[in-house]
């Protein structure tokens, strides 16, 4: 598996697996502001749909406590903060400093607080005791995540038994028509707009190529079987632009 | 026993439910930032969830409560505290009845009690809200984009519960793209203002670096 290497991808080009980390950090620190209104116009504003998808899929209810993974602005956070209520929790943990702070920020003037934690933690080395979350989720994050397998086994040992892990991620488009047409949106047009509103096309190149390397829903089906869950499936969004893979601890 | 769909529910999130579980949360939610009392009745209420389950539909919604308000969702894990059965029609009355009258009620009855005692308090213009919907799922079904979007409103409010009903029957297939512009023209304002912005930065990164301006 890639992390035996001793280099990694970092989208497309192959770097020595330590510099991974500091890249996709740098990748964030450069889009954190803007990172709300590029994934409107990237997506078209669909990304909402396939978050509130995962949220209603999820079954939350008041008390539970959530991990919302790789969290960034807090999309989903707020949402389950909402539903959990002040007797449950939610913790938003993400790797950069920039995302989480902009994130709870923003949290924060819409009156999301009291039941939200905000806090640096690798999705490799989680800084929680086992069995810990009703819920724990990763959207749009694992991806750029360098050992998937490793951050996998952590989500498992992190959730409590019953609990449930939600992955949503750009996965394998299934329609070839669609399939040919969001690769040239992906590698010519999003870069574009990427250098146009966040002035830094690098970046998006990166978003574009890291999505292409992710493993496809087979592949992650089995990633998460082999990382301890008890049962994985998943569900194929718009065509397969998104999947969401969800995954059982019994 | 609570959860007379609960098999089915986890599988029932298809778009349309997903905008109609949106739908009423929104509705719910505004009716309670416009109501005198900004829904105190439901500010007493314990953190809970109750589940609604319109028999006549076959829909079945989660209603999440918790100090940030109410939200709406088509699965829950577990079982609701409290479920109420009950028919889009005495729903859409209920502010003027005051009751829901033929409705079943199981799991913790008090609470569900005390439930439809705030949601009664409620002034909500369902009528109002449901054609807005119906209408917009009108004229994407039948293709009649040419039909002014006035007639159609009052043609759906006249029978905007029937409508509603029919729909929610026949699970529409809607285009995601149609449907998320349906949902999101606030967002899709929202971007227009941001778009300006970007001109603008267009216009300046052009101006500061033009030999660059084609990488
Ligand atoms: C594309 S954003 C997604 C943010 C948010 N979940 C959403 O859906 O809007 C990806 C996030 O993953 C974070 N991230 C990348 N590598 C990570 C790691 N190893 N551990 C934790 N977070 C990481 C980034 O900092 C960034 O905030």
């Amino acid at each position: 598996m890639s992390q035996n290497k001793r280099t990694i991808d970092f989208g497309f080009s192959e770097v020595p697996l330590e510099e991974k980390v500091k890249k996709v950090k740098g990748v964030f620190d450069s889009v954190a502001d803007k990172y709300d209104i590029m994934n409107d116009v990237m997506s078209m504003g669909i990304h909402r749909l396939w978050k509130r998808h995962t949220i209603e899929l999820s079954g939350i209810r008041p008390g539970q406590s959530v991990l919302d993974l790789a969290g960034g602005t807090g999309d989903l956070t707020k949402a389950f903060a909402k539903r959990v209520g002040q007797s449950g929790r939610v913790v938003l943990a993400d790797i950069n400093e920039s995302m989480v702070r902009v994130g709870r920020d923003r949290l924060i003037n819409q009156g999301i607080a009291g039941n939200v934690d905000y806090t640096i933690t690798n999705a490799e080395a989680l800084a929680f005791p086992d069995n810990t979350f009703d819920l724990a989720t990763i959207a749009f994050g694992l991806r750029n995540v360098t050992n998937k397998d490793k951050a996998l086994e952590e989500l498992y040992r992190v959730l409590k038994p019953g609990g449930q892990l939600m992955v949503l991620e750009f996965s394998k488009v299934t329609q070839p028509l669609l399939s040919k047409a969001y690769d040239f949106y992906s590698f010519n047009i999003l870069p574009k707009m990427g250098k146009l509103i966040a002035d830094d096309e690098a970046s998006y190149q990166y978003l574009a190529e890291s999505i292409r390397m992710h493993p496809d829903q087979e592949t992650l089906k089995q990633m998460m079987l082999d990382a301890g869950f008890d049962k994985a499936e998943y569900l194929n969004m718009s065509e397969g632009i998104v999947a969401l893979h969800r995954g059982w601890k019994y | 026993m609570p959860n007379p769909q609960n098999a089915n529910s986890q599988h029932a999130t298809g778009l349309m439910s997903l905008t109609a579980a949106k739908l009423l949360e929104t509705l719910l939610n505004e009716a309670i930032r416009l109501d005198a009392q900004h829904g105190a009745a439901f500010k007493a209420l314990p953190e809970c969830a109750i589940q609604l389950h319109l028999k006549d539909v076959q829909v079945n919604f989660y209603l999440v409560c918790t100090d940030y308000g109410i939200s709406v969702q088509n699965a829950l894990k577990g079982e609701a505290d409290a479920c109420i059965q009950t028919e889009l029609a005495e729903l859409v009355a209920l502010h003027r009845t005051g009751q829901l009258n033929n409705a079943q009620l199981s799991g913790d009855d008090a609470l569900a009690t005390q439930f439809i005692q705030a949601l009664a308090n409620l002034d909500i213009d369902w009528e109002e809200h449901l054609s807005h919907y119906t209408g917009d799922l009108i004229a994407f079904k039948v293709g009649q984009a040419a039909r002014s979007f006035a007639h159609a409103k009052e043609t759906a409010k006249q029978q905007a519960a029937d409508t509603l009903k029919e729909y929610l029957q026949f699970e529409l297939n809607a285009l995601p793209t149609k449907d998320q512009v349906m949902r999101f023209t606030d967002e899709v304002n929202r971007l227009q203002e941001q778009t300006d912005a970007i001109a603008e930065r267009i216009e300046q990164l052009l101006n500061k670096r033009p030999h660059k301006a084609d990488a």
